[in-house]
């Protein structure tokens, strides 16, 4: 089939077949060592990263570490370049998608664990968050955790489930979520979000605890002084999305 | 000049703009719609402008002229909330487009590898 330049591992049937979606936007000088280090878990893992519209070497530096690279024509936003990866993974029937942001912050190490709970079938999305216990690692500025402080207890408010690090982009999805996600993933601010949509579809939301790490070049796109804009913004969001049209379930 | 026929021309230019836009293929008949019957009742008005004023009186305002004021807020205001919705409209399929030509692109680049 398809993929034939670029490394494949041998899939056995009884084994799950699982896509790494890495979504970066000029992340030169990241890219490429996320790339490796999702190689070198071993997981035998495909590694999809959705090139934004980057306009540096993002893309050709992801291609030299091994990965498959899918380039926007232009940048669509973190929401968009996920469902990409999602629409290629229900394309090519991947049983598990994992997303892994290309900034390093995410640990590829911890790969195998979120995804454990889809291989046993006991959940359909699992969320690697970084408050669940003490797991040590990067825990965000102060300013941030308020932030998401006042996400985990709006997603419970509105959905009854309690979710630690609501704006954690490390991720890990089956199937069924895949197929959701494929047909619709809020684009704005997808990672509080999305959870809502997956709640709403009777989707199993777990955590898994990991550590993560410092942002290795460049900067996060949600600056400081923006949380408090970037708070507002997600819960109207959410709120709007709550009193929109409910799609079939998937 | 009378104020009436100033009004009369400016709507009648309006609408001939709108038809004429639309002749060119500037505009299609989607689009053109909504300009057309606005600038359709301002002709309307201008000619029986004893109506307006009698519209005015009915609905409570003391003067015409802020009768034809906030009818033309109120009809700006929806036009662009259409103009609104027809660009959220177009955006999303801009980003579906996108998002279809990057997998077609990839899985090109894949097939012409596989050939090679």
């Amino acid at each position: 089939m398809l993929g034939q330049g670029i490394e494949r591992t041998e899939v056995t049937p009884a084994e799950k077949r699982i896509l790494a979606i890495v979504p970066a936007f000029n992340e030169c000088g990241n890219i490429g060592r996320t790339v490796q280090e999702i190689r070198q878990t071993g997981l035998g893992v495909d590694i999809l990263v959705i090139d934004d519209g980057s306009m540096d070497a993002t893309a050709e530096e992801a291609r030299q570490a091994g990965g498959m690279v899918i380039s926007l024509p232009f940048n669509l936003g973190i929401g968009a370049a996920v469902q990409t990866g999602f629409q290629y993974a229900q394309k090519h029937q991947y049983e598990i998608a994992v997303q892994i942001d290309g900034d390093g912050q995410h640990d590829p190490a911890f790969l195998d664990k979120i995804v454990e709970p889809l291989r046993r079938g006991e959940a359909d999305m699992v969320i690697a968050s970084r408050f669940l216990a003490k797991t040590g690692g990067f825990q965000s500025s102060f300013s941030r955790r308020v932030g998401i402080n006042f996400f985990v207890h709006l997603i419970n408010v509105l959905t009854a489930v309690k979710i630690n690090d609501p704006t954690s982009g490390y991720r890990a999805y089956n199937k069924r979520m895949i197929g959701l996600f494929a047909e619709y993933y809020p684009h704005d601010f997808p990672e509080p979000e999305a959870i809502v949509v997956a709640q709403q579809a009777g989707a199993r939301i777990i955590e898994m605890p990991v550590a993560m790490r410092r942002r290795e070049a460049g900067s996060s796109s949600i600056r400081y002084f923006k949380t408090l804009y970037y708070m507002v913004k997600v819960t109207l969001a959410i709120c709007l999305h709550m009193i929109r049209q409910r799609r079939p379930k998937a | 000049m009378n104020i009436h026929v100033v009004a009369l021309v400016v709507s009648v230019a309006i609408f001939l703009f709108v038809i004429d836009l639309v002749r060119r293929r500037r505009l299609t008949f989607k689009y053109a719609v909504g300009w057309l019957f606005v600038s359709g009742g301002a002709i309307f008005f201008a000619v029986f402008y004893r109506l307006l004023f009698a519209c005015a009186a009915l609905l409570g305002f003391e003067l015409p002229s802020n009768f034809i004021f906030f009818t033309l807020f109120c009809v700006f205001v929806f036009l662009s909330l259409l103009l609104t919705v027809f660009l959220c409209q177009q955006n999303s399929r801009n980003d579906v487009m996108a998002q279809k030509i990057a997998l077609l692109e990839f899985e090109l680049n894949e097939l012409k590898k596989k050939f090679k």
